[in-house]
């Protein structure tokens, strides 16, 4: 369970976050909607505490990630790039990873396994692909197979496989009770993927609950995004 | 914690740049005592060693090096970038996802720098003690323990000192050049000194005195010189602890 409540988050001058508010549940894969800028990857972050926001609470399982004691058994996140350093191997990475937070080696290669990295685990982290380096950050999430996971932009960089073998593993993990958030800007994509929407424009939430709900009278998950979000008629 | 220092001391040890380090401050000073034997040699035959104990320490100056490498490296691994394709994607992404209380991350940090530095630190003085011994035999007398434990304080002192200035810069370049240009090409704090007396209680210069006798015009005491420097050390960790915990990752 995930509870964002009133989130405030100024970067220099400009307010970012306008008391972003909203809740992700377990068992279901939560869409986390907006145009490129809006908000998403920084709400993300200070979720994450990797920023500090200005106000407001987060909490993941009732309490603010950093007070887990081993915080990658409650939540795993996948940002930006893999977080492996260049110049370690796929290995060697999991490895400190896991001893981190007191997890069996073991699970090293079971996640490795998982996403399909298994023959590429001796290959450092800066020769991989996109997609390869992808894969690397999603095992890093799984590593304490938390009930939480926290997800930016996870199809980017994925070839038409890999997005196919993405949206079956959100899929699976909903069904098998965990919570999962994922921030997109691809609307057709999440509309086979999510059990509940929330859409955020220029730092505040413009609509959430769930996806037939948000869709409304709209035809499209992306119709209803594009009239929410105020950006239909923009001419290209 | 234990989970984090083991952490921390596998992140640093698969680091090649780390092993740089670990090879430099392993290798060059025993290396400097050959190279410089014969040089040595002359000097103290026409009498220009009024203190011959010094001879073995001073070599030590040059793999001091390998301390300020891994104190930089350790942190400014966090902050290179992964990759083209995400420019802003940095292992500290990683690192706080896996440890987000920092304060226990940069102790568990410095702990594994500090464990690792100590070891290069203590192998390097005795190999190169031994070895100067070994070259110029009795011209040297045997060194004093305590000036051992004071060349590995000031090992392991500077490596931290690295650490500091690594995590209040972040970036590693920026660090090793003003350690290094300060330390090897025009000392300025060496400079300093000329001109004001206080000099001699900045970092670089006042932690010499932990092992040498003969620093510059000016006599400071190996405890003196210990806790002025690691006082300087503490104060520069603090600031950088403070800032570490305040900014946005």
């Amino acid at each position: 369970m995930i509870t964002i409540d009133g989130v405030i988050r100024v970067r220099g001058r400009t307010r970012v976050l306008h008391e972003v508010s909203f809740t992700a549940r377990p068992g279901r894969v939560t869409g986390f909607l907006g145009p490129n800028g809006a908000g998403k990857t920084s709400t993300l972050r200070v979720l994450l505490g990797l920023d500090r926001p200005q106000g407001g609470t987060v909490l993941i399982d009732g309490r603010r990630y950093a007070d887990h004691d081993r915080p990658l058994t409650v939540a795993g996140a996948l940002l930006d790039g893999s977080g492996a350093h260049r110049s370690r191997s796929a290995r060697a990475h999991l490895r400190w990873v896991a001893a981190s937070n007191g997890l069996p080696r073991s699970r090293v290669g079971e996640v490795l396994d998982l996403v399909g990295l298994g023959a590429e685990a001796g290959k450092r982290a800066g020769r991989f692909s996109l997609g390869m380096s992808r894969r690397l950050g999603l095992a890093t999430a799984l590593l304490g197979d938390p009930p939480v996971l926290i997800l930016d932009e996870p199809v980017n960089g994925l070839d038409p496989a890999g997005i196919r073998w993405m949206r079956t593993f959100l899929r699976d993990s909903a069904a098998a009770g965990r919570t999962v958030l994922l921030s997109s800007h691809l609307m057709g994509e999440l509309a086979e993927t999510v059990d509940d929407v929330v859409i955020i424009d220029r730092g505040r939430v413009v609509a959430s609950g769930e996806l037939a709900e948000v869709i409304g009278g709209h035809a499209t998950l992306e119709d209803a995004f594009l009239a929410k979000t105020g950006s239909e008629g923009v001419s290209w | 914690m234990v989970s984090l220092l083991d952490a921390e001391l596998r992140k640093l040890l698969g680091l090649r740049t780390a092993w740089v380090g670990l090879l430099v401050g392993f290798l060059a000073a025993p290396a400097l005592v050959f190279v410089s034997a014969g040089g040595t040699r002359r000097a103290i035959a026409e009498g220009l060693y009024t203190d011959s104990s010094d001879l073995g320490f001073q070599t030590l100056g040059i793999g001091v090096l390998g301390a300020m490498i891994l104190g930089v490296v350790t942190v400014s691994s966090e902050y290179t970038p992964t990759g083209e394709d995400a420019p802003g994607a940095r292992q500290l992404t990683a690192t706080l996802a896996a440890m987000p209380r920092r304060a226990r991350l940069l102790t568990a940090k410095g702990a594994a720098l500090t464990l690792v530095v100590a070891v290069q630190g203590l192998v390097t003085t005795v190999a190169t003690l031994a070895l100067t011994r070994l070259v110029h035999g009795s011209l040297v007398p045997s060194p004093a323990p305590g000036r051992l434990a004071g060349a590995v304080l000031y090992w392991v002192l500077i490596g931290l000192l690295a650490y500091a200035l690594t995590l209040i810069f972040r970036n590693g370049i920026v660090t090793l050049t003003v350690l290094v240009v300060n330390s090897s090409i025009v000392s300025v704090s060496y400079l300093l000194t000329k001109v004001t007396s206080a000099a001699v209680y900045l970092p670089d210069i006042v932690g010499a005195h932990l092992f040498l006798n003969e620093v510059g015009d000016h006599d400071v005491a190996p405890v003196t010189a210990g806790l002025v420097m690691a006082a300087w050390v503490a104060a520069l960790l603090a600031l950088a602890g403070w800032l570490f915990g305040r900014r946005d990752a």
